[in-house]
């Protein structure tokens, strides 16, 4: 028991992380970035290339995640996004724009790196074993590491200056710009912001789990869950929705083991009824 | 003068905030009747409780007799209780003759296959709702803009065509969101008219308004609310000696009464 | 109503070529290949024409793979498991998927925005998972060796033969798919000329508003997506029995997506938007073939630059289209 709480908190840990940089892009510019998925793999084949590759130390390989993802975000924010936004007559659009982007990041990663599945060497060796738990070094050190972002990304968004004024443009775009805030500017930002912890936790993660090109999508998905169970564009909406897939993961994971991919479809089928039930979500605010 | 419409004790309080307090009131058949109050009074509370876009926690709205409080908003329409949205509330993608035929629909005699199918009953229908559009938008003069997108008109016909949409549904209580809102005096001068033309159809009419000089030319009675509870009730000239409401719009800091 | 009548006379020039000289050439040229594709993208066109329509009356559908594959299962197991013809499997397919489209969306169809979207693409993987789970459709294996479409006779008039007996089942399939697409482009036509149309663009300009004017929203939105659901029921259906088997994984959700990027493609704004769209993207990916393993990046650059220089689709491009409007 204690075991799966374990292994739910670690989980829950990346999702969260994963999901704020979704919720982010989502809240400031009301795009879903179907491409947080293939972000995420180019952060960890980042990780990959600087830690795996050059022999370079992890944080720097982490920096180098956090950096080139962020610059990524800012340049598809300005130069394709902003545009569509501005010429398109349906917001639709920017949902399809972001799919084609996925697909260019896929095309990209599968030319680029290949196939193949990557790992690297273990960050940390050695096991905790207390009698109930066990759990590797690297993933508590891991789910530290997670923790410790989170925590300085909502201290970022509470105190700093960009962050209030991404919070003011989250919530009016419109009585921000009257306010004086530069949109574009913190739009930019924002969308940069996004991505950088998208890279940031695939970088994290390859030192688990490794990194393979074709899991974007899956992540993507999974991210649109957890925004969906939280509340889209909530920062603490997605939090919980992070544990709380987190959670289910581990705790299906163990109980429905016989049963495989049915943890999948229980997991899915209640959530749409729970969506059916209450549409925005554990926090959301109406119509996001 | 019989009451149509009847607000019975009508109370909504949101997660312990009281924005409707034990209000009651009715609207006589074929008049006019406002709504006013400061910021914050209740009045946009009081005016989607009746129109039934939202449920109230306790009491009920009543009209012809039949309980509608609670009911689906559309079905609260094809009553014949419509409302008006504030601002530039509009089908902006569709022109106007559209934006105003497409409001016919609740009209219709046909169903939604007959008019697939376009069978006799449906293409009946479409004549009689493009007869009326004629009529509704020479009403509102709004004939020449009939093929313009809604999107692009100005200010004072995009509320002008609110009203036609409301019209199209041929109602017998019109309910308006501060239908001169933004607009100067010559406009509101004009929407007065418009108003009163409404009226004169048969429509009765209740509004919810700001703009107290336009509120105090435009009814027969007035209802004053301040902090979700009814303070005054009567003609405009009893409500403007009322001390009651001069000390809820002195104590507000809003506009002047306008006496 | 002069741009009704040009439109119709375009409409009747495609279907046309299409019947005639597209499969004349193809088979004179001995590319059942081809055939093959044309054969797919009417199929394909017949789903995003759904995916339309829920576009139409403002609504994001990334879960048109689940009605499609429901579609394929239940033709596959009317016709493999219970000896239906194929033929009544077709409407059957559509009204199931209907069917569920109603139960699932009189609860969903209240969201807006993103979060209809991501339920609907949850459901396409709900559709899936059920697929791998369920008994009746034989998990991962999928039903395969599906039996060809069988005759239709009326009077002892056989009226269609028995696909078994063709030489060329290429070319009847290639038939099938391509009347069942110039009707559904005809039916969806008529339906967004119709008044049902003006209320699905009411609708989706704000439905606050219909509602106000005593327009049944939920109704109407149960209505738009079941009619779309039905499409992807019988798009799904007639793939089955054109690949002869059906999977867990032969509708996905990079495939929802691609519905949605037709539509998008050739233009929401336009009818025959969804043909325009699912032709070019479906022939420019098959051309980028020859271009091996920088076909996927250069499809996604060609994609994102349309994006850029026609935000409304292709179809914005004809200025005389203006009347194809809604």
């Amino acid at each position: 028991m204690e075991q799966v709480l374990v292994n739910g908190l670690y989980l829950g840990a990346q999702y969260a992380l994963i999901a704020l940089g979704l919720t982010l892009i989502f809240a400031l510019m009301n795009v879903l970035n179907f491409a947080h998925g293939q972000m995420y793999v180019l952060g960890g084949f980042v990780t990959y290339t600087v830690y795996g590759q050059w022999h370079l130390p992890f944080p720097v390989a982490l920096v180098a995640s956090a950096v080139s993802l962020a610059l990524i975000g800012a340049l598809l924010e300005k130069f394709l996004f902003r545009p569509v936004i501005r010429r398109s007559k349906r917001d639709e659009s920017t949902m399809l724009l972001a799919a084609a982007v996925a697909f260019l990041f896929d095309a990209i990663i599968l030319l680029v790196f290949g196939e193949k599945g990557r790992g690297v060497p273990k960050i940390l060796n050695g096991v905790l074993n207390t009698g109930t738990i066990v759990i590797p070094y690297d993933r508590i050190l891991v789910a530290a590491l997670a923790v410790v972002f989170i925590a300085g990304f909502m201290a970022f968004m509470q105190f700093s200056k960009p962050g209030r004024a991404m919070r003011a443009l989250a919530q009016d775009r419109t009585a921000a710009q009257l306010m004086g805030v530069n949109v574009n500017r913190y739009s930019n930002f924002g969308f940069a912001l996004g991505a950088l912890l998208a890279g940031l936790v695939g970088g994290l993660l390859v030192a688990i789990v490794g990194v393979n090109s074709g899991i974007g999508g899956a992540i993507s998905t999974k991210a649109f869950l957890m925004v969906m169970i939280g509340g889209a564009g909530v920062v603490g909406g997605a939090i919980a929705g992070g544990l709380v897939l987190g959670m289910l993961e581990a705790v299906g994971l163990t109980v429905l083991h016989a049963y495989g991919d049915i943890t999948y479809l229980v997991i899915f089928a209640s959530l749409m009824i729970f969506l059916a039930i209450r549409p925005n979500g554990l926090m959301g605010k109406p119509w996001g | 003068m019989a009451p149509i419409l009847t607000v019975t004790n009508l109370t909504k309080k949101f997660s312990g905030l009281v924005a409707v307090n034990d209000v009651s009131f009715s609207l006589n058949q074929g008049e006019i009747l406002a709504v006013i109050g400061p910021n914050g009074a209740g009045k946009s509370t009081l005016f989607k409780l009746i129109s039934s876009f939202l449920r109230p926690t306790t009491g009920k709205v009543t009209f012809e007799g039949e309980t509608i409080s609670g009911r689906a908003p559309h079905a609260v329409a094809r009553k014949g209780v419509v409302r008006t949205f504030q601002e530039a509330t509009i089908f902006k993608a569709l022109s106007v003759r559209d934006n105003v035929l497409v409001a016919h629909h609740l009209r219709s005699r046909a169903g939604l296959a007959g008019f697939f199918l376009g069978t006799t009953r449906a293409r009946a229908d479409e004549a009689e709702f493009a007869r009326s559009t004629d009529d509704i938008l020479g009403f509102l003069g709004l004939k020449d803009l009939a093929d313009a997108e809604a999107g692009s008109l100005p200010q004072g016909h995009l509320r002008a065509l609110g009203i036609a949409i409301g019209l199209a549904t041929n109602p017998k209580v019109l309910l308006l969101d501060e239908p001169f809102a933004g607009m100067n005096h010559d406009e509101t001068m004009r929407a007065v008219q418009l108003v009163k033309g409404v009226r004169d159809r048969g429509v009765t009419v209740m509004l919810v308004e700001h703009d107290m000089p336009a509120v105090m030319k435009i009814s027969d009675r007035i209802v004053v609310l301040n902090f979700g509870q009814k303070i005054a009730e009567g003609t405009p000239s009893e409500i403007q000696r009322n001390q009651a409401v001069i000390d809820a719009y002195l104590g507000s800091e809003d506009e002047s009464i306008g006496i | 109503m002069m741009s009704d009548r040009l439109q119709i006379i375009g409409y009747a020039v495609f279907a046309v070529v299409m019947l005639t000289v597209v499969p004349f050439f193809t088979v004179l040229a001995g590319r059942n290949d081809y055939l093959y594709t044309f054969t797919l993208i009417a199929l394909l066109s017949i789903a995003s024409a759904g995916v339309w329509i829920t576009f139409a009356i403002g609504r994001i559908n990334i879960g048109q793979s689940a009605y499609a594959l429901v579609g394929g299962y239940v033709s596959a197991i009317l016709v493999a498991t219970y000896g239906v013809s194929f033929w009544l499997s077709i409407p059957l397919a559509g009204l199931f998927a209907a069917c569920i489209a109603v139960v699932i969306g009189l609860p969903i169809l209240r969201l807006r925005g993103v979060y209809f979207s991501m339920v609907t693409l949850v459901s396409t993987e709900v559709a899936r998972l059920s697929a791998l789970a369920l008994p009746i459709t034989k998990g991962a294996k999928g039903m395969v060796n599906l039996p060809m479409p069988g005759p239709i006779a009326i009077g002892g008039i056989t009226l269609v033969p028995d696909f078994a007996t063709l030489e060329n089942p290429r070319i009847a399939f290639y038939y099938v798919a391509i009347i069942l697409m110039l009707i559904t482009f005809l039916l969806v036509w008529r339906l967004m000329r119709s008044r049902i149309g003006q209320l699905f663009v009411a609708l989706q300009q704000n439905e606050d508003l219909a509602q106000s004017a005593g327009i049944d929203i939920a109704r109407l939105r149960v209505i738009a997506y079941a009619i779309s659901s039905f499409l992807g029921g019988v798009a799904g259906a007639v793939f089955s029995a054109v690949s002869q088997s059906v999977y867990p994984s032969s509708f996905t959700t990079q495939d929802s997506i691609n519905f949605m990027l037709n539509c998008f493609l050739g233009g929401l704004g336009y009818v025959f938007g969804p043909i325009v769209g699912t032709f070019v993207l479906r022939f420019g990916w098959d051309l980028l073939f020859q271009a091996q393993r920088f076909q996927l990046l250069i499809y996604a650059a060609i994609l994102i630059g349309l994006m850029l220089v026609l935000p409304n689709g292709l179809l914005s491009l004809i200025p005389s289209r203006k009347g194809a409007k809604r």
